[in-house]
């Protein structure tokens, strides 16, 4: 469909709008997947991007594997395994309410 | 640094009768929107006005349904048309032409920003700029009242213009001003006369109206700031805002805002779960500091302080375990 252009096929997901060299989208990646690997454990779920092959892998801690495109699938099918979504404003994240 | 040389696309809504094609008309008749496409949807098939026609740069109509449901597939066909068009063609003069869509008073702009960014080809062709909405100076009220769609309409709005100001009590603006920015504390709201720019009375310390559910479910939508800081950690910031868009996209409305990243200067705006691809700003040299690394959220259910925790959890969850 796309009539031009030299863009590549699908867009660029916009959580990887920060980097624009090669090195620095990969260090982005590395640095993805630390982060996750420290919010995902606490719902049951591992987290793998050694940043070889395109993609994330999502896992259950009983060893179901999915690869993931982006960040909005990731956090798709990380509800999925969890049966609930991982919420940034979860007690665990935030801490205890002082302005409730 | 690639230019962000995708067309921009300015949506007018607004409910039924709001005003919205007698504003769009006199922008456009004073060159508000330069050299412009013009998209106009009628949810009935009924011809284009014709001062419309004469103003703007040419008028493609999407009729006989909503750009934001029955007649969603017909729109972004033409925007695909267009964006065809254009690469056949190139830019008139070089630079990309503005797009404008007016849409039919039943239409929710939500649906047709989330199509449009998640359209493969659309998403390099046009980036939604403003949502312009429009809002009955006689009536505006009422609708708010019974109306959850012409609220949601507000809600999603950056710039509210209280059409027919001239037609209304000056109380009773005051009224709509103060209810307007207590549904949506982050949009501009303005007055307009048959399309002139009026101005509204001061609405400061006046009570908005109580509207009752459905029209007011749960808490309050608020605009809330929160500081990023220098040297934002976009990884973690990006695995943050997704995670928190993905669980509270239902009561987050829009998120703004500027970001420095070793990429540039990336404009972020969502309308509820859905983000745009970020446009790459020019470096900072003429516009005020300050407003680089924060983020505006309007929502309901949460407070900047937690939100700024969170985004510390995320950010420095790391450091703390390496």
């Amino acid at each position: 469909m796309c009539a031009n252009c030299g863009f590549p096929a699908a867009p660029g997901h916009w959580t990887d709008a920060g980097a624009d060299s090669a090195h620095e989208r990969l260090r982005n990646r590395l640095r993805r997947a630390k982060v996750l690997q420290s919010i995902l454990p606490g719902y049951g779920l591992t987290a793998h991007d050694g940043g070889q092959v395109p993609g994330i892998q999502i896992g259950s801690l009983s060893g179901n594997q999915t690869i993931v495109r982006d960040l909005d699938e990731a956090w798709e099918v990380a509800e999925k395994l969890a049966g609930k979504p991982v919420d940034p404003l979860d007690p665990r994240f935030i801490g205890e309410d002082e302005d409730a | 640094m690639p230019e962000d040389n995708r067309r921009r696309l300015t949506i007018v809504g607004g409910f039924l009768g709001s005003g919205k094609t007698t504003w769009l008309r006199h922008q456009l008749h004073h060159g508000a929107f330069g050299r412009a496409i013009v998209i106009v949807n009628e949810a009935a098939e009924t011809s284009v006005d014709d001062v419309l026609l004469q103003q703007a740069a040419r008028v493609e109509v999407v009729a006989g349904g909503c750009a934001c449901c029955e007649a969603l597939p017909e729109l972004l066909s033409l925007l695909r048309r267009l964006a065809d068009e254009r690469t056949r063609t190139g830019d008139e003069d070089g630079a990309p032409a503005q797009l404008v869509l007016e849409t039919s008073g039943l239409a929710d702009p939500g649906p047709i920003v989330d199509a449009i960014r998640s359209d493969p080809m659309l998403a390099y062709h046009v980036v939604v700029s403003e949502i312009v909405v429009t809002v009955d100076g006689l009536y505006g009220l009422r609708h708010l009242r019974e109306e959850p769609l012409g609220r949601r309409q507000v809600e999603l709005a950056d710039r509210i213009v209280i059409a027919k100001a001239e037609a209304a009590e000056p109380e009773a603006l005051r009224r709509l001003a103060a209810t307007l920015a207590a549904i949506n504390p982050g949009a501009v709201v303005s007055g307009a006369a048959k399309g002139e720019p009026v101005a509204l009375p001061d609405h400061s310390g006046i009570e908005p109206e109580p509207l009752a559910a459905p029209a007011i479910a749960g808490p309050p939508i608020r605009a809330l700031k929160i500081e990023l800081g220098d040297g934002t950690d976009w990884p973690a910031f990006s695995v943050w805002l997704s995670a928190l868009l993905h669980a509270r996209g239902d009561d987050i409305l829009r998120v703004k805002g500027v970001v420095e990243t070793p990429a540039g200067r990336l404009l972020l705006q969502s309308v509820r779960k859905t983000m745009q691809s970020p446009e790459i700003l020019p470096p900072r040299a003429d516009s005020p500091a300050g407003e680089d690394n924060s983020l505006v959220f309007i929502g309901r259910g949460f407070t900047a302080s937690q939100l700024e925790r969170s985004l510390r959890h995320f950010a420095g969850q790391e450091r703390k375990n390496p």
